[in-house]
């Protein structure tokens, strides 16, 4: 990867330049730093302990979710159960008058099969899911397309009131962001309560993934807006107009 | 670089505050932001958020003190992810790599979300030159790139903008019809980029954290322009100051906590979009390659500096500004570089040279709200102070403000005040052209009442005059007073 053309000042010589800045010799800090010396043990530890608090408070944190969310500007749905998600997003697809829809390929659609529902509409449904023989313009373009992005959740934080999205098989990043809207299914057991508790999982997975962090990581809280004219709030600029968050439990 | 005009401070900042336009731009700015960054500190607790505050200084000072050991750990991370670090020790070099980059990978478009370190190394007239179109995507970084003007705060980069300024320019550049209604301009703009989004080879992004541990680079956005710069394009490129390091994943948290509250007032930003290397064999979209290109530009100077190191801790929320009797009268451009406010007024002249920009750290009443507000604690006041020593002291005359003249002046006076002989004779003497001024109108510099001096026709002290008013000498001194009634109690 490394080539002898590319201009830039060798890393020993840039890293010697913040030693001499420093006044420092090349050693590792004599304190070392709390959460790099943790042991993948010490940091399942601390999961299962986190996994136990959120067993214990599931109710509340729902709740929270639920408020944190519609805070953040999250259109939010607590469904009883999948029919009653599948009418909220038929009631969403109706009320945008899209004719094309692309929805992620995650478990969660088995869950909650939306593809017939909306198929009903007379709403055309793509299915993200690339494989080698598809150019990836194609994807690409299906998902300008269309006029709703379904997706599921990696994780929902109570916290904030947000999204999680990781990289995954049938999930594009494009899903989320291009579309004017944005539905989002969250299972109960996606809930995390903090930030904290997120960046431990994704540590913890780090480490079991032999150092793979995974391409992306991208917490959505409401629509894209924007403020820079005069201050005044404007949704949708370069993202979604529309986002909504379907509870599930 | 981009032209340096912090010699220019007295100058532009003399007219800026005469702009009521401005004004009122920067109230709504200042009124807005600052009162919701209260309203969340208020929900959850000072003590939360001094907490907060502690943790996230503590992780700073950790890493800066340690920076050459995080930068060797990220380049391990950035690489092991698939991506490559290159190292830039000013702004050519990494103009360079930027070129370089563009040149082998055959790139004709690309779309930028803000960087502040990019306005840093004038890249944009570097990428043209090479034939690249290049699209600033965030709304308040288009609207000033279409006006071929600089940003004007860290956050609200158009605030100096009015609606119809912004109007009048979409008329002018994009040749549609004028409409000041702000929904249908943000609209435009979202019809405009779409396209070039979907078009760009290359997306330029800054970073407002690197990760060494794992290698990622974090953005903080509202409109999702960050999103789609750096997930439509083939080619990305990070480009951020080497200060942007931070050691842990779980250090975020605490990040993520205090910017957007200082920044905008928010809980958290609508997106806040992590990448770590290219995209992997089986995603279904991502760039597919991955470059970060991390800037000294001057930093390291600021590193060697025990004085303005924590200068380096700073995480651009921009909040400093929004509360700045300074800045919220005269805005950013007066700063007359990239960095404006009272954090600018330290970095500033760190970066483009004290001799240039030694007027800003004199920009300020030292009244302390920036280190208030500071999410990091960083004492911008102390800073200015001692930027303030060096421009007094400066062995380079260059980078002093004062003239020699008033050098001299100064010396002669710490003289006078030491010694009580001559101290007495001066002030004799200043009694006696005190009365010879208020009898000769040529002089006339006291007011009626003789107790102050409004305006004084003398080379050195017109200067203080002009600004201040100095007391006039009392009929009898403390020392005279001393002497005469109450040495004997």
């Amino acid at each position: 990867m490394n080539n002898p053309n590319m201009p830039g000042t060798p890393k020993s010589k840039f890293l010697q330049s913040v030693r001499d800045a420093l006044g420092r010799e090349d050693v590792p800090p004599t304190q070392p730093y709390r959460r790099l010396t943790e042991t993948q043990a010490e940091l399942e530890e601390q999961t299962a302990q986190m996994r136990k608090r959120l067993e214990d408070r599931l109710p509340t944190l729902l709740d929270k979710l639920a408020q944190m969310a519609a805070l953040g500007g999250w259109k939010v749905h607590r469904a009883s159960g999948a029919e009653d998600a599948i009418d909220y997003i038929q009631s969403v697809a109706r009320e945008s008058g899209t004719t094309s829809i692309a929805r992620s390929t995650q478990d969660v659609f088995e869950q909650v099969p939306v593809d017939a529902a909306l198929s009903n509409l007379g709403i055309k449904v793509t299915t993200i899911l690339w494989d080698e023989d598809m150019p990836r313009e194609t994807l690409r373009e299906e998902i300008r397309q269309s006029g709703i992005g379904i997706t599921g959740a990696d994780y929902a934080l109570a916290e904030t009131g947000s999204l999680v999205v990781l990289p995954r098989r049938g999930l594009a990043r494009l899903i989320s962001v291009v579309p004017p809207v944005h539905i989002a299914l969250v299972r109960a057991k996606d809930l995390l309560e903090t930030l904290d508790d997120l960046f431990l999982l994704r540590r913890l997975e780090y480490h079991q993934q032999g150092g793979e962090m995974g391409s992306y990581l991208n917490l959505i809280t409401g629509p894209s807006r924007t403020a820079d004219i005069e201050m005044t709030i404007v949704e949708g600029v370069h993202g979604p107009k529309e986002v909504h968050m379907i509870i599930l439990g | 670089m981009p032209e340096i005009k912090t010699q220019d401070f007295t100058a532009a900042s003399s007219q800026a505050i005469l702009d009521p336009k401005l004004r009122r731009a920067l109230d709504r700015v200042a009124e807005g932001f600052h009162v919701a960054r209260l309203d969340r500190i208020e929900e959850v607790t000072q003590e939360t958020w001094d907490g907060w505050k502690d943790q996230a200084r503590e992780i700073k000072v950790h890493t800066i003190e340690h920076l050459d050991y995080y930068l060797d750990l990220l380049d391990k991370n950035v690489a092991a992810a698939g991506g490559q670090l290159h190292f830039a020790k000013d702004a050519d070099e990494a103009n360079e790599i930027v070129a370089h980059i563009v040149r082998t990978r055959d790139i004709k478009v690309a779309t930028k979300s803000k960087s502040m370190v990019s306005e840093e190394l004038s890249l944009n007239p570097v990428l043209e030159s090479l034939g690249v179109e290049v699209w600033e995507t965030d709304l308040g970084e288009y609207i000033i790139q279409l006006a071929e003007e600089t940003p004007s705060h860290l956050v609200a980069p158009a605030l100096h903008k009015s609606k119809e300024d912004v109007a009048a320019l979409f008329t002018d550049k994009l040749g549609i019809p004028y409409d000041e209604d702000i929904y249908n301009m943000a609209a435009t703009a979202r019809t405009v980029l779409r396209d070039k989004f979907m078009e760009a080879d290359l997306g330029i992004s800054g970073a407002n954290f690197v990760v060494a541990e794992t290698g990622t680079l974090v953005i903080i956005s509202n409109e999702g322009n960050g999103r789609l710069c750096t997930s439509a394009p083939r080619v990305h490129i990070g480009i951020t100051g080497m200060e942007k390091i931070i050691p842990s994943m779980q250090d975020l948290s605490t990040f993520l906590r205090l910017l957007p509250r200082s920044a905008t007032g928010q809980r958290i930003t609508s997106y806040v979009s992590m990448t770590t290397g290219p995209r992997r064999s089986d995603d279904e979209d991502g760039p597919e390659e991955f470059h970060l290109i991390l800037v000294d530009n001057g930093r390291s100077k600021m590193l060697a500096d025990p004085n303005l190191r924590e200068a380096l801790y700073c995480i651009r929320c921009g909040a400093c500004l929004n509360i700045c009797p300074v800045y919220s009268r005269i805005g950013g451009h007066a700063y007359g570089w990239v960095y404006p406010g009272p954090i600018g007024a330290v970095v500033s002249p760190m970066l483009v040279g004290l001799a240039k920009a030694k007027e800003l750290p004199q920009a300020s009443s030292l009244c302390g709200a920036c280190r208030e507000v500071c999410p990091i604690n960083i004492d911008i006041p102390k800073m200015l102070l001692n930027l303030r020593t060096k421009t007094a002291e400066s062995p380079d005359s260059t980078q002093r403000t004062a003239p020699e003249m008033e050098r001299v002046l100064a010396r002669l006076y710490a003289k006078l005040m030491s010694s009580p002989r001559l101290l007495k004779i001066a002030v004799r003497f200043g009694r006696f052209a005190q009365k010879i001024e208020r009898i000769t109108p040529f002089f006339s510099p006291l007011t009626k009442d003789g107790k102050w001096i409004r305006k004084a026709h003398l080379p050195i002290l017109s200067r203080w005059t002009r600004s201040r008013d100095l007391p006039t000498l009392p009929k009898q001194t403390f020392h005279e007073i001393w002497q005469k009634e109450l040495s004997d109690e």
